[in-house]
């Protein structure tokens, strides 16, 4: 197998007694368009902060492409087949997009001047105005265009069309494909847009206060991943491997189970519980059954309670 | 690249300082053939040549008496645009996450604003040399040659102490600001210490300037070597400090 696009192992990152990132285990192989999911502050900017050696981690190790990000002579190496687009796209006021073009392409040995013109044209950058006086939509294509212009190995975009129009939004989604997804780049993106994410990705990570709480194709959560609604009394409360979360909702609780989602619902049977729905989950939904915090019941559920969890015999 | 964006973001402040000095070194060089009659300005030029070497040596003094400060000023105008001054205002993501070392960051910021001290430090000065000398016919004005590498000696600890300040404070202003209160607190307590307390104190880096300005003839007192020696320190002390507080900073 080749070498993960990105790795990392028991990733974790305080700040002072906040917990950012816990232990957190990736591994994006090359070619992989990954969405990184989480609500605020749920720890995707710090984990990319920590792959680009913007943050130290306090524990566990990152590599990308190969390369430790703590070491500094490797870092450079990363930088330079990374592109990035910080969650704050925050450039120099004073230049005009033009003159950022030009600091840029220093810096990097596969920069595209040709990609570059291309993007401006695309995006509708105007080019000669001053980053400052630009609308925030208008800053946010300007980040992408230093990021895309590099021709990077691996792209790490960081909510990368927040404050864009749906137009714009499906302008950059359509280059992402075509410039960078075509050609097998890896594509590490975390953004609020699950419809964007269902669009470009291939495979996503759900993280909450920290910690991964699922990681999968998304195809198969399409093909595989089930909400089931059971009634009765004295339901369990979790959890074999396929149970992913459960919440509960007065007499009803809701499971998403990762696979064989039937034989699932017939133990409840078993158990004398009424199923009352077994459908399939859209991201979007899978999204929100992990995160909410409505009387959970997993521990892959955030804020769930360990002494509330008991095993599903 | 990165030396083309430090050029590009201090060019506005080092054409201002240069303009500002320029404008002072002619002035003052020109001020003594300044001559008023019947509410009209004129310049008479026999005022540079009844003693030409004494016009050259007074005339450099008031040059200097404006010029002094322009290493100093420029140090610190420009050394409060080092990086460390980009991570309030957040453009030091997109930075620190191109393929450069902040070592490398730090010094480039710091080779660039030293080419443009010795600009203004020098810019000036030899202008106002060659007015001088063509104004006296006498080019004999070792002082105003001498000076700005003075300055510039006096004006490279102020750079680092403004890249450190700007590092700890993480902005500009802050910067600023702190480096401000370490120029205010070290003159007050060496003030005290010479007053009150009637202490010899050497000073600590400006020597050579201070040796510059209280000698009538360059070169016949001799050279205040320690503070010449404590300049070069902390000159290179600052910056060296700054960069192992960016190289370690989180953002």
């Amino acid at each position: 197998m080749s070498e993960a696009a990105i790795f990392t192992e028991g990733l974790s990152k305080s700040f002072g007694a906040q917990v950012a990132v816990s232990e957190l285990s990736l591994k994006i192989q090359p070619g992989a368009v990954y969405g990184f999911l989480g609500r605020n502050g749920a720890g995707k900017t710090t984990t990319m902060r920590m792959l680009l050696g913007l943050v130290r981690p306090t524990k566990g190790s990152a590599r990308v492409l190969g390369l430790d990000p703590a070491r500094e002579t490797e870092l450079m190496r990363i930088l330079e087949r990374v592109g990035f687009v910080p969650q704050r796209k925050q450039l120099y006021g004073w230049a005009t997009p033009a003159e950022l073009v030009r600091i840029n392409r220093g810096f990097f040995p596969r920069w595209s001047d040709n990609a570059a013109a291309r993007l401006a044209q695309r995006l509708e950058i105007p080019m000669k105005t001053a980053f400052k006086k630009l609308s925030i939509g208008n800053q946010s294509k300007v980040a992408l265009l230093l990021a895309l212009a590099q021709e990077a190995e691996v792209l790490i975009l960081d909510e990368p069309t927040a404050g864009l129009d749906p137009v714009m939004v499906d302008e950059i989604l359509r280059t992402l494909i075509e410039d960078h997804v075509s050609q097998g780049r890896t594509i590490f993106v975390s953004s609020h847009h699950l419809g964007e994410v269902e669009q470009i990705c291939d495979w996503v990570g759900i993280l909450e206060e920290g910690r991964l709480l699922l990681e999968s194709r998304l195809e198969e959560i399409r093909q595989e991943f089930r909400l089931v609604i059971a009634s009765g009394e004295g339901l369990p409360v979790a959890q074999s491997s396929d149970v992913v979360s459960a919440t509960s909702d007065g007499r009803f609780r809701r499971y998403v189970v990762a696979r064989e989602a039937e034989r699932f619902a017939a133990e409840l049977r078993n158990q004398g519980a009424t199923i009352l729905e077994i459908t399939p989950l859209g991201l979007r939904e899978l999204f929100l059954h992990l995160v909410r915090k409505e009387d959970p019941c997993t521990p892959g559920n955030a804020g769930a309670k360990p002494e509330a969890v008991s095993s599903f015999s | 690249m990165y030396a083309w964006k430090c050029w590009r973001e201090t060019r506005g402040r080092f054409i201002f300082l240069l303009t500002l000095f320029v404008a002072i070194a002619l002035l003052v060089t020109l001020i003594p053939g300044l001559k008023e009659r019947n509410g009209w300005w004129y310049f008479d030029r026999s005022e540079f040549t009844h003693d030409p070497a004494l016009m050259a040596r007074l005339v450099s003094l008031m040059v200097l008496s404006g010029l002094w400060g322009s290493g100093l000023l420029s140090a610190v105008f420009l050394g409060a645009t080092s990086s460390g001054s980009e991570i309030e205002p957040g453009t030091i993501e997109y930075l620190w996450t191109r393929p450069r070392t902040r070592t490398s960051m730090t010094w480039t910021h710091w080779g660039v604003c030293l080419m443009e001290i010795l600009i203004v430090a020098i810019v000036p000065a030899y202008l106002a040399a060659a007015l001088l000398g063509t104004l006296t016919r006498n080019w004999n004005v070792p002082l105003l040659l001498v000076a700005p590498w003075m300055m510039v000696i006096v004006g490279l600890p102020m750079l680092g102490l403004t890249t450190l300040m700007t590092a700890l404070r993480r902005s500009a202003s802050g910067g600023l600001l702190y480096t401000a209160g370490v120029v205010s607190v070290y003159v007050i307590v060496r003030q005290i210490a010479i007053g009150p307390l009637h202490l010899q104190l050497p000073t600590l880096f400006a020597g050579p300037v201070v040796w510059l300005m209280n000698n009538h003839q360059p070169y016949a007192v001799a050279f205040p070597w320690g503070s010449f020696w404590r300049a070069v320190f902390l000159a290179a002390a600052f910056p060296l400090a700054a960069q192992y507080l960016l190289k370690r900073a989180e953002v």
